[in-house]
């Protein structure tokens, strides 16, 4: 094994482009947005870049001064996970706002929707 | 004068038992107030007991909180054109009594937001050790972003002019609209006053404060309080 610097190297090498090929799929299969896909996409195409060339992988561990190239693969790993989960963060801020005012618009629709109602059917009937 | 026209907003969350008592007792207190009851996804007969009382009933599907009730009580009182808001706990806390006394500045154009104070005059309130240092806390932590006393920050029986509504019904803090609410006021130009109530024990019902909540209010009303001040008004 000449290539590859160790085992992790090969195993998040081929992983990212696992993950990458995952992610297109799910999106193939409308199950996944292209919006959610995008961080996903870019972060393994980067891990996977990682992977297999070494001698960027060995240049990016040397110039941050990181100790070992593993660590390196894993650093961005998770300051990838942590972008995505702050963005996801985000969006279900922006979600829960949305469905704040979804549910009072209902509310008050409903309202309107049964006192013509009522008013149609005429007074009693509830 | 042309007398205000007050819509009393009730934000309820399963207060089937105590709200038949509360809207009775406006009713024969404050004659002149409409009355709305917020259904804020009740499960039990919330909805129900205060539709066979007469009084309109907005409900949500789902649980939003009491800021989120109160805002869909603005836009309804927008929408209908009431000139003030009052909002009154269901469970029979504050005292219709007051009514009178709180809109008075506010109908009067004394102020833009009348906070009904258990504090202004000695009323005897005492309350738990843990309740009455998050009370403090939050009292100096509005007289340090606004420079002036609000002697009872965490009151829920407040009047708000229709201006005030205007904004509230789109911009309201959720959960617990206190002491950062006073403050975004107050950074948007509106003027606070406080009257004196006495206010009473909960008839009925549960309080909605559990144990998770009180340890997350410090810091989410803090968090807010400061972003309030911070925050250009929009």
């Amino acid at each position: 094994m000449t290539f590859f610097l160790s085992k992790t190297q090969v195993i998040a090498a081929f992983g990212a482009v696992l993950l990458a090929l995952f992610v297109l799929d799910l999106v193939r299969r409308r199950k996944l947005s292209e919006e959610y896909s995008l961080l996903w996409v870019i972060a393994s195409v980067f891990i996977a870049l990682l992977g297999f060339s070494t001698p960027l992988l060995v240049w990016i561990t040397r110039t941050l001064g990181v100790m070992g190239e593993a660590s390196t693969v894993f650093a961005f790993g998770l300051a990838f996970a942590t972008a995505m989960l702050l963005y996801l963060s985000l969006k279900l801020s922006r979600l829960g706002f949305e469905n704040h005012a979804l549910t009072r618009e209902l509310a008050l629709l409903r309202h309107d929707f049964e006192e013509m109602r009522r008013e149609r059917t005429g007074e009693g009937s509830r | 004068m042309i007398p205000p026209r007050v819509l009393v907003i009730i934000p309820a969350h399963n207060e089937e038992a105590s709200l038949p008592a509360t809207l009775a007792e406006v009713r024969a207190k404050a004659p002149g107030a409409d009355l709305l009851v917020v259904d804020d996804g009740s499960r039990d007969a919330t909805a129900r007991v205060a539709r066979e009382a007469g009084v309109q009933v907005v409900r949500h599907p789902v649980n939003l909180g009491v800021g989120g009730a109160l805002q869909t009580g603005f836009h309804w009182a927008i929408d209908h054109g009431y000139d003030i808001g009052v909002q009154l706990d269901a469970d029979g806390q504050h005292d219709p009594g007051y009514l009178a006394a709180l809109l008075a500045p506010v109908a009067e154009g004394r102020c833009d937001v009348s906070i009904g104070s258990r504090f202004v005059e000695s009323s005897g309130y005492r309350a738990p050790l843990n309740r009455r240092l998050g009370m403090m806390l939050f009292q100096a932590v509005v007289k340090l972003a606004i420079g002036r006393r609000i002697t009872d920050t965490t009151s829920g029986f407040r009047a708000y002019s229709r201006e005030v509504m205007k904004v509230c019904r789109y911009d309201f803090p959720q959960d617990f609209p206190d002491a950062p609410l006073l403050i975004g006021l107050a950074r948007r130009g509106f003027r606070l006053d406080e009257v004196p109530v006495r206010m009473r024990e909960r008839q009925a019902g549960r309080s909605f404060y559990t144990l998770g909540k009180q340890l997350y209010y410090p810091y989410k009303n803090l968090l807010a309080s400061l972003m309030a001040l911070i925050r250009r008004p929009v």
